[in-house]
């Protein structure tokens, strides 16, 4: 009983980073942008987190910190790929390990690694504030998305980039706001996670997780209360390995640790074996969009 | 009439006093360029290149190294003596032969972001052959490098089916075999094959015939020559064979080359596994040619250079090895700076970051035209 109890408050913490870059990641493919540098803003959010709490600021101001430097990636990514038109794919993966680069080379030369920070404290049954603030963020992007004339023409872009134009929708315009609203999102979950969860800066401290949340974002087809409830099955997988290590059962330490990278992988086959993989996914998808090209 | 709907147009829509006349303001209007000449890409390609190097040199000015102490920084690591030159060319090998199997896979379409998973599990099967003592000595080496070969490929074998039979992105699969691959060597390296002597993370050497035999020339191993061979063999392959076409065929159009009767599918598979194959042999380069044991790190950093050393050697086999010695150098000088002015070798990573931003952003201005037109 205990074991479960445990298990289930420790959950939003880790289902949390989950779920805001899910989101950020869907604003930024709902208009047409493929964003492989989840990662790499979620790196960036993680160490101006971290960088913010050392410096003394609260807890609140050293998530807006880790937002903002979503938004300053975002802008080299919304240069690369909307402005001068580098291929998606290149472009995200220039910009996870240029990330990996730069928050490593900031956290070396200002000395913020493996300094502990004070951390966002709960509120409620142990969880803290953004655990309540996430469902809302979820709830505010689809109203947005789906109710809003931002919203609509955003996807327009991402559906349809000529005919949105067509309609007076510039899409280089849409592309730039959904990047840097997205690397937003992204930038506060990183934040969230070193903030929150880890409550240290290590180099590499995000692990993957911006990978796991591209997939999540394919299995919850694009869909962002899907993408909440994947981010709470992978939260309950992660806060599991602590649980299982706590219990003393013998089991493998690192295989535990591979838990969620083969959930992800069952997730990505499960997702692709149902069919109809391009389903949902937004028609332009990774592609460039230049007016003059027209045909 | 034509012409007065003509002058209709071009009227002001709104006349307001003139002394409040703004400025158009101006948009981007992009014109595709129809014909670009060699010579216009390779002085692009260039021009990007040394953009990159003097803004790299700028960045590296800012944190207190002036140019003229980098400049013999970099002399001193490269030329100072036939030993520094020697340490050049053996970092180069590694560096060319994970540029190569990132390569492969990109030229036909793949995208292999797997390599380092790909170097682990072919160094874990090239380590079996060793520290079990498979098969004679005699033919100990060519059976690691064999293993190597064979676990690389299995470990790509996942992504490429998935890929090929459900239309999976092996941009995910590959990258998060990586991290299955790494827990698998930890859960090896702090378990099965810890040091039985030092208790170190790492396995016991590797006995003589395990390793690459030294060259015999400064501390040049038989690692260096084998890669050579190898990007021979594979620019062959690609620039001269008939497999090497249709490649490049299916690159340029999947759909075209399926309806000409290319055979796509067996190509996207053999370009598959011998990149994974190749990427498995890196592992196996680094294990047995330079370290002589499985250590938890010997990975580190090369799934990023071998993206960027593809890219910049356009997946060419002879700019592969071309850009892997440029990386070899820049490496080294990074290891030296770090030493000499304590500058973190993050900054190494920005900098290759840098390079790939500059050259695939010259892509841009080599495809349009950019002109600047008051908005109507």
């Amino acid at each position: 009983m205990d074991f479960l109890v445990n298990w289930l408050l420790s959950t939003p913490a880790f289902a949390v980073p989950f779920a805001l870059a899910a989101l950020g990641i869907i604003v930024t493919e709902k208009a047409g942008v493929l964003n492989l540098g989840a990662e790499g803003f979620m790196l960036v959010g993680a160490v101006a987190g971290v960088g913010a709490m050392l410096a003394g600021v609260g807890p609140f101001l050293a998530l807006a910190c880790s937002a903002l430097a979503g938004v300053g990636l975002g802008i080299v990514f919304a240069l690369m790929v909307a402005g001068l038109r580098i291929n998606h794919v290149i472009a995200g993966l220039i910009l996870v390990f240029g990330a990996h680069g730069l928050t490593s080379f900031v956290a070396t030369v200002n000395g913020w690694t493996n300094q502990s920070i004070s951390g966002l404290e709960p509120i409620v049954l142990g969880q803290d504030a953004l655990v309540f603030l996430t469902p809302l963020l979820v709830l505010g992007t689809i109203f947005t998305l789906e109710k809003t004339r931002f919203g609509l023409s955003l996807r327009a872009v991402g559906e349809n980039p000529g005919a949105a134009d067509a309609a007076g929708f510039d899409p280089t315009t849409y592309r730039y706001a959904a990047i840097l609203i997205g690397g937003a999102l992204l930038g506060l979950a990183g934040g969230y996670l070193t903030v929150a969860v880890t409550r240290i800066w290590v180099d590499g401290v995000v692990g993957g997780r911006g990978w796991i949340a591209v997939a999540l974002v394919i299995f919850a087809r694009w869909y962002p209360w899907r993408a909440l409830l994947g981010a709470v099955l992978f939260g309950c997988i992660e806060a599991l390995i602590p649980r299982v290590a706590a219990t003393g059962v013998e089991v493998p330490r690192y295989f535990l640790q591979m838990t969620p990278y083969l959930a992800t992988l069952a997730v990505m086959i499960w997702s692709a074996a149902r069919g109809r993989s391009g389903w949902a996914q937004p028609q332009a998808l990774g592609t460039h969009y230049v007016r003059e090209d027209r045909t | 009439m034509p012409d007065a709907a003509f002058q209709l147009s071009r009227a002001p829509v709104v006349a307001g006093p003139p002394g409040r006349r703004r400025p158009p303001r101006l948009v981007p209007v992009l014109e595709r360029r129809q014909k670009v000449s060699d010579w216009e890409r390779v002085s692009v390609y260039i021009g990007s290149l040394v953009f990159a190097t003097l803004l790299s040199v700028l960045i590296i000015a800012t944190f207190g190294v002036a140019p003229a102490d980098l400049a013999r920084e970099i002399g001193a690591v490269v030329f100072s003596s036939p030993r520094a030159f020697a340490s050049v060319l053996a970092q180069t090998a590694p560096f060319a032969i994970a540029g190569l199997a990132t390569a492969i896979a990109f030229r036909a379409r793949f995208w292999n972001i797997g390599l380092e998973g790909q170097m682990i599990f072919g160094a874990i099967c090239a380590s079996v052959v060793a520290l079990y003592d498979v098969g004679p000595e005699m033919v100990r080496l060519p059976l690691m490098a064999l293993a190597a070969a064979t676990g690389g490929m299995l470990w790509i074998a996942g992504p490429g089916a998935l890929k090929l039979r459900l239309g999976v992105n092996e941009v995910i699969t590959t990258l998060l075999l990586n991290y299955i691959a790494f827990n698998v060597l930890l859960h090896l390296l702090y378990g099965a094959w810890q040091d039985p002597v030092s208790r170190f993370p790492h396995t016991e050497l590797f006995e003589d015939a395990e390793k690459l035999s030294p060259l015999g020339w400064q501390n040049l191993t038989w690692a260096l020559p084998i890669v050579g061979v190898l990007t021979l063999v594979l620019w062959w392959i690609f620039s001269v064979s008939r497999v090497g076409y249709l490649i490049d065929v299916l690159r340029s159009n999947p759909q075209m080359a399926f309806a000409m009767g290319v055979p796509v599918t067996a190509l996207s598979i053999g370009a598959i596994l011998a990149s994974g194959a190749v990427g498995g042999l890196t592992g196996f380069v680094i294990s047995a040619g330079i370290e002589g044991r499985m250590t938890q790190d010997f990975f580190t950093g090369y799934l990023f250079s071998g993206i960027l050393i593809a890219f910049l050697g356009r997946n060419h086999p002879l700019g592969v090895a071309f850009f892997a010695f440029f990386m070899a150098v820049l490496v080294l000088v990074g290891q030296s700076l770090q030493i000499f002015f304590q500058i973190p070798f993050a900054l190494t990573q920005l900098i290759q970051a840098l390079f790939i931003v500059c050259v695939a952003a010259s892509e841009f201005f080599l495809t349009y035209r950019l002109h600047w037109r008051g908005a109507v």
